[in-house]
């Protein structure tokens, strides 16, 4: 493990010639509000994991044996995945994971949003059993649009994460 | 000095923690917030054999008309369903509201007469190709009046917050739900051509046929799903009991 890094030396001036994307203050900041926004994505589905479970289902996507365990499984791995980009541990490897599962998401919602299928997102927990369909719809737009922001985010953790790695201060 | 965990370790040691903290967490959870690892849920809801209600109101649009409240009607407090009224008072409401009967199923009748006494093997006949039918309001309200065994699949803590009065709660979602189906079965002892109301939340909610899905692989063969559940029951101004009454 190895707790957050100052950024290296010499990596301000290169970030000034057009690499603004790996600026050590953008460095510091991506990790901790991407970790931030995964732990509080997972807090209320791990205190529900059968309601998890039931939207998960809803997406009509994952066969009968897996939605039962990635229901209880996916909000630790984002609580955990969150805690170790806030505190700057296995950065790298914790970026994967939530890079992973964005794709995830976002292939699931697309889907979903192709074929006209209104589900609730679940991203943070059961939503108002009954809702609109239409409201449903628009909020797989804004889920989709939101997951491709925070895509941004992991690909910044990421490309840090390299550029340190290079410098042999973060693998 | 140390020599550095590779990438691939850390990205599987974190699925690793994850896997171990679900397991330890799931252990804990009380039933109703616990999943069984190796529970199956269908893809689609799909089932055997379906078929619409016995008694349909008129198709979409709006809300169901007003059904005739029997004099005097069931008590909004917890407790069991009340008894059959034989001889309701006529609908207050005025006009009739025709509704259309299919063929093989029990003619409906206008709002405003009175209801027949209600027996549930001509209110409700077996379809034997149809293990599962669709009940629209009225149907609800006449399956309650006759005593109907209800079985609520919505989540335990929906129905804490308001359920059909003698219902049970057999969330659908939830890891004990064997053990309510085994209570079930103990306490109301019902033959599998016997029939059962099975609600969740209307609209698009599955739960319902769902469980209806689990019960026809347990053996039962006359199962009525109330297709508007209990919001449409809540809004017609239906007695609701709140929180565990069975």
């Amino acid at each position: 493990m190895s707790a957050r890094e100052a950024p290296p030396a010499g990596s301000a001036p290169e970030a000034g010639r057009g690499r603004w994307w790996l600026h050590p203050w953008l460095g510091l900041r991506a990790p901790i509000a991407l970790g931030a926004v995964f732990v509080a994505a997972a807090l209320p589905k791990l205190l529900d994991p059968p309601g998890f479970a039931k939207d998960l289902w809803n997406y009509q996507l994952a066969p009968a044996w897996l939605v039962h365990p990635a229901a209880l499984t996916l909000p630790w791995l984002e609580l955990l995945c969150g805690l170790a980009l806030c505190l700057g541990l296995w950065v790298r490897a914790a970026a994967t994971w939530i890079g992973t599962l964005l794709l995830v998401f976002l292939l699931a919602l697309s889907i979903n949003l192709a074929r006209r299928h209104p589900v609730d997102c679940g991203c943070f927990g059961t939503q108002a059993p009954v809702r609109p369909a239409e409201e449903r719809m628009a909020d797989l737009r804004w889920a989709i649009l939101r997951d491709l922001g925070l895509l941004v985010l992991v690909a910044q953790v990421l490309a840090a994460g390299v550029t340190r790695g290079k410098s042999g201060l973060e693998g | 000095m140390p020599k550095p965990v590779p990438q691939l370790v850390r990205i599987l040691s974190l699925a690793a923690g994850a896997v171990l903290c679900a397991t330890v967490a799931n252990r804990l959870a009380p039933p109703a917030r616990r999943l069984d690892w190796l529970g199956r849920v269908p893809l689609a809801a799909a089932l055997p054999a379906t078929a619409d209600g016995p008694a349909p109101t008129p198709g979409p649009g709006p809300a169901p008309a007003p059904i005739p409240e029997p004099t005097p009607g069931p008590a909004p407090t917890p407790g069991p369903a009340p008894n059959p009224s034989p001889n309701p008072s006529p609908n207050p409401a005025p006009g009739p509201h025709p509704v259309p009967a299919r063929a093989g199923q029990a003619p409906a009748r206008p709002a405003n007469a009175p209801a027949p006494a209600l027996d549930a093997a001509i209110r409700f006949p077996p379809a034997p190709d149809a293990v599962v039918q669709e009940i629209a309001t009225l149907d609800a309200w006449d399956a309650f009046r006759l005593k109907l065994p209800f079985l609520d699949a919505r989540r335990s803590e929906d129905y804490l917050a308001g359920h059909v009065p003698g219902s049970w709660s057999v969330p659908v979602w939830e890891a004990d739900l064997a053990d309510r189906i085994t209570e079930f079965e103990a306490r109301v002892r019902p033959a599998p051509r016997d029939p059962i109301v099975i609600y969740c939340s209307g609209g698009d909610c599955e739960d319902s046929r769902l469980l209806a899905r689990k019960l026809v692989e347990l053996g039962y063969r006359h199962l009525l799903i109330y297709r508007d559940g209990f919001p449409d029951w809540a809004a017609q101004h239906r007695p609701v009991s709140r929180g565990n009454a069975l």
